[in-house]
């Protein structure tokens, strides 16, 4: 990461958020961080969009309650204007709810408010390098939604191949491993060595199924205005 | 159109009028043929009676003089009977006569055609021959007395050299003195000619009865098993007795053409004494249809049946030589139920009962009738109206059963609408109180849940804060680890979130949650943790209460590890042992003594600490076990797999 970090230009991270002090906090963070440049603040959704007009950045951290809107709807623009970048909910509970929103709106991770400042930078590299967190019950609600209905067997797979032509992805077998070693509270280093494989392939296996959680998400919108005759 | 002749077969009258109908359409076409059928009538004879004593067998041939001697009669030719002719019964000698009748058939066409003599009705109770030119050409040949004189005959006159056609006809009766002797017109002609009018005679004399007592029958053993089934509804039963009675009762109106398996004295009895039964039966009948039962009146009836069938049995009084006198009692017997029945049918507003009683009424006086013909004061080509009553009592019985089966059809349909509706209603209450107790029951959670965070913040964050509030106001900041106490309020607080969330009864997840909050502390404080996740078993008990119960106790232990152990490892271990959960806190540090804590250390953080853990385990049915190992020391909490056990330490 260093060597990454010295050998190129540093990453342009951009902010929303209405929250003085931690804006503040966040500009230290980056401050105490070369390889990390803070090239854009926006404290209101309006503000946010402006922004996302001007040339794209690596890292966007968004905070969900903003005064004149919601955040999930700057994640999901900035995930079709700044196809590149890599979206940040910014989160004091990581409370499954608003992260699995913002997921499936096209963030790829979380920032906990209250982490220590290294560790907000520390968090921010890992993004943009292809790795994800994901807390235990994120982990189960992701496994629910994946989670077949109780249907037989057979049914099932012809639902999976259903499901396969509609367009909705379905979880792949390692995939569904690592998740259900998050739920059981392992971390990414312990369940690289039970799974085999190196730490980034989890990573990797993270990143993967928030993409498919989007994608499910979105498939299942049209589905439903489909099935309400909306579209 | 269509729609106006179906409201037409809906109307209540529909059937009748269809029934009266159905009637006058069959008489008419009855009255067209006779109409229209031919053949002579033979009225004008001469009687010649010769009185005997005993049955003789009738001369081969008729004796030449019977055209000339005698007296000049006109057919149907009945003499008047005795009331009570004899007491004699046995036939060598009883008092007889035998009665001539001689006709003369005017010339007929011999065009080679079969002829046929047919004749409506006699009367013999004894024995018939019929010559024809002399000629013996028909004898009865079944019992003396009930020899089927009921039945209309059509006889074939053979074809010979010396009769066809016949120029005299003769008629030879030998019966009882004073009763019998008594014979219709004679009709001659062809097939074509006469059967017609046999054929109608025979119909409505023989034929109809006979049907309608088979029939009606039937049924009644239909009935009976209804009743073998329903043993409380007598009305089947009686049905049944009714069916029976009547069948006995109409024999003798379609059997005797042939010899009867028993003697006439049994035969005659059988059918005097059940005409009592049929008023009895009937009486019974109808007190089942109005509800009334008349004990007393039913005693009387009883009584008279009872006395007449014992005094008419074989060898005491011949009923049919008695039956006169034995139909007369009978007509008063049905004459007062019948009138005692229509007053009951008004008082309890029966139809049926009326309808049944208006019907014995109309036989009573169809009885006087035919006890009329009986003794020849009608003319004898007339027939038995009581037969034709005897069919409308089938009828009546077939209607009456024929409503209670469209009633019961229709109580039933009622009532399995009826339970359909109050199931209905039962799942209605039962929901609108499930519904009642699902709210009761939210709210009391409702309810739980907030003392439960009260308590918890009351205990937790609350104090912390005014601990530090207090501090800050003392000025003794500077002593304080700021950050860390803020630290801690906000990993309290999340803790608090996390319980707030379902973990349904999975315990790892629980744990794995509180990992992820207390990994970044542990990191900073660079305690190395060892994550020992065994598998464990589904706990149902364990509810979000439960849960953030879990979550503080061993939130304790991992704070307390941190700041008193010093320890460099800690190593989290869940294991399921028989039916508890055991989950282990281990460190490497320099371990402490909790039990010397606890009643001398009570009023400081670390033993508010041990006795929170011990009442929060208390609270869950767990238990908590301190341990002091080679190195370091260990908490380990027992939860029981099931909340009807408590885990022991």
């Amino acid at each position: 990461m260093n060597m990454e970090a010295a050998s190129s230009t540093p990453l342009k991270v951009a902010l929303v958020e209405d929250d003085a002090a931690f804006q503040q906090a966040f500009r230290n963070a980056l401050a105490a961080a070369p390889d990390l440049a803070m090239v854009g603040v926006a404290a209101t959704v309006a503000e946010a969009r402006a922004m996302l007009g001007e040339a794209p950045c690596d890292v966007l951290v968004v905070d969900l309650g903003l005064p004149d809107g919601s955040g999930v709807d700057i994640i999901g623009e900035a995930h079709i204007r700044w196809p590149g970048c890599a979206i940040m909910v910014a989160t004091t509970f990581a409370d499954e709810r608003h992260v699995i929103a913002s997921i499936e709106a096209g963030a790829s991770g979380y920032l906990l408010k209250d982490s220590p400042l290294p560790t907000i930078a520390e968090d921010i590299r890992v993004l943009h390098a292809g790795g994800s967190p994901i807390s235990p019950r994120i982990a189960r609600q992701v496994l629910m939604r994946f989670r077949p209905d109780e249907k037989p067997a057979e049914e099932g797979a012809v639902d999976a191949e259903a499901a396969e032509k509609s367009g909705i992805p379905s979880l792949s077998e390692r995939e569904k491993e690592t998740l259900q070693l998050i739920t059981r509270g392992f971390s990414f280093e312990e369940i690289a060595e039970l799974m085999g494989v190196s730490r980034n392939t989890v990573l990797t296996f993270v990143r993967r199924i928030y993409a498919k959680l989007e994608v499910r998400s979105k498939t299942e919108a049209v589905f439903e205005a489909r099935a309400y005759g909306l579209l | 159109m269509a729609s106006s002749r179906l409201a037409l077969t809906q109307r209540r009258w529909f059937p009748w009028v269809a029934w009266v109908l159905a009637g006058l359409v069959a008489l008419s076409v009855a009255f067209v043929v006779e109409s229209r059928s031919g053949g002579h009538r033979l009225t004008a004879a001469r009687m010649t009676t010769i009185d005997t004593t005993g049955y003789q067998l009738p001369p081969a041939v008729s004796p030449e003089s019977l055209r000339t001697s005698g007296q000049a009669v006109t057919m149907p030719h009945a003499p008047p009977p005795l009331f009570a002719p004899t007491t004699e019964t046995s036939p060598q000698k009883i008092a007889t006569r035998v009665t001539w009748y001689s006709l003369s058939v005017p010339p007929l066409p011999n065009d080679g055609r079969q002829l046929y003599l047919y004749i409506p009705r006699w009367k013999s109770d004894g024995s018939l021959a019929i010559y024809a030119d002399g000629q013996l050409i028909h004898q009865s040949h079944a019992n003396l007395q009930w020899n089927g004189s009921n039945e209309p005959l059509l006889i074939k006159v053979p074809r010979t050299d010396v009769s066809q056609p016949p120029r005299t006809l003769d008629v030879r009766m030998q019966h009882v003195r004073g009763i019998g002797g008594a014979f219709s017109s004679v009709w001659i002609g062809t097939y074509r000619q006469l059967a017609p009018r046999y054929t109608i005679r025979e119909i409505l004399q023989v034929q109809l009865t006979s049907f309608s007592s088979f029939a009606f029958l039937a049924t009644g053993v239909f009935a009976f098993f209804v009743w073998l089934s329903r043993r409380n509804e007598p009305i089947y039963l009686l049905y049944f007795l009714t069916s029976a009675v009547v069948f006995v009762r109409m024999l003798h109106t379609f059997v005797g053409m042939h010899p009867l398996i028993i003697s006439d004295a049994w035969f005659g009895w059988l059918t005097v004494v059940s005409p009592y039964w049929m008023v009895m039966v009937l009486h019974l009948f109808m007190a089942e249809l109005h509800g009334k039962r008349q004990p007393l009146l039913t005693g009387a009836a009883l009584l008279v049946s009872v006395v007449t069938t014992i005094a008419t049995l074989p060898g005491l009084i011949d009923p049919t030589l008695m039956s006169a006198p034995v139909y007369a009692s009978l007509l008063v017997l049905g004459v007062f139920v019948a009138f005692n029945s229509v007053r009951q049918s008004v008082r309890f507003k029966s139809r049926d009962a009326m309808l049944l009683s208006v019907w014995c009424l109309i036989t009573v006086v169809s009885g006087i009738y035919d006890l009329g013909l009986q003794q020849n004061l009608i003319s004898i080509e007339s027939v038995f109206v009581s037969n034709f009553t005897g069919v409308g009592f089938t009828l009546l019985f077939w209607y009456i059963m024929f409503g209670r089966y469209i009633e019961a059809l229709e109580t039933a349909t009622q009532a399995k609408a009826d339970l359909a509706r109050r199931l209905a209603q039962r799942e209605a209450e039962l929901t609108a109180s499930h519904a009642k107790l699902r709210e009761i029951e939210r709210r009391e959670l409702l309810h739980q849940e907030r003392q439960r965070l009260m308590q918890d913040m009351h205990d937790g964050l609350g104090s912390t804060l005014v601990g530090a509030l207090r501090a800050f106001e003392g000025g003794k900041a500077a002593e304080l680890d700021t950050v860390g106490i803020l630290r801690g309020c906000i990993d309290d607080l999340k803790l608090t979130i996390d319980s707030m969330e379902p973990v349904e009864t999975d315990l790892l997840l629980l744990l794995a949650t509180l990992r992820f909050r207390l990994q970044p502390r542990l990191e900073a404080a660079g305690v190395k943790l060892v994550w020992d996740a065994g598998e464990v078993p589904p706990l149902e008990w364990l509810d979000q209460r439960h849960a953030l119960h879990i979550l503080r106790i061993l939130q304790e232990a991992i704070a307390n590890v941190l700041k008193h152990s010093g320890a460099k490892t800690l190593t989290v271990s869940v294991r399921a042992e028989g039916d508890q959960v055991l989950v282990r806190v281990q460190d490497d540090g320099r371990g402490f003594e909790p039990a010397g804590l606890l009643p001398s250390g009570a009023l400081s953080s670390g033993g508010r600490g041990l006795a929170n853990q011990l009442s929060r385990a208390e609270a869950i049915g767990g238990a908590i076990r301190w341990e002091e190992t080679q190195r370091g020391s260990s908490l380990a909490l027992a939860l029981p797999v099931s909340k009807s056990r408590r885990a022991v330490p």
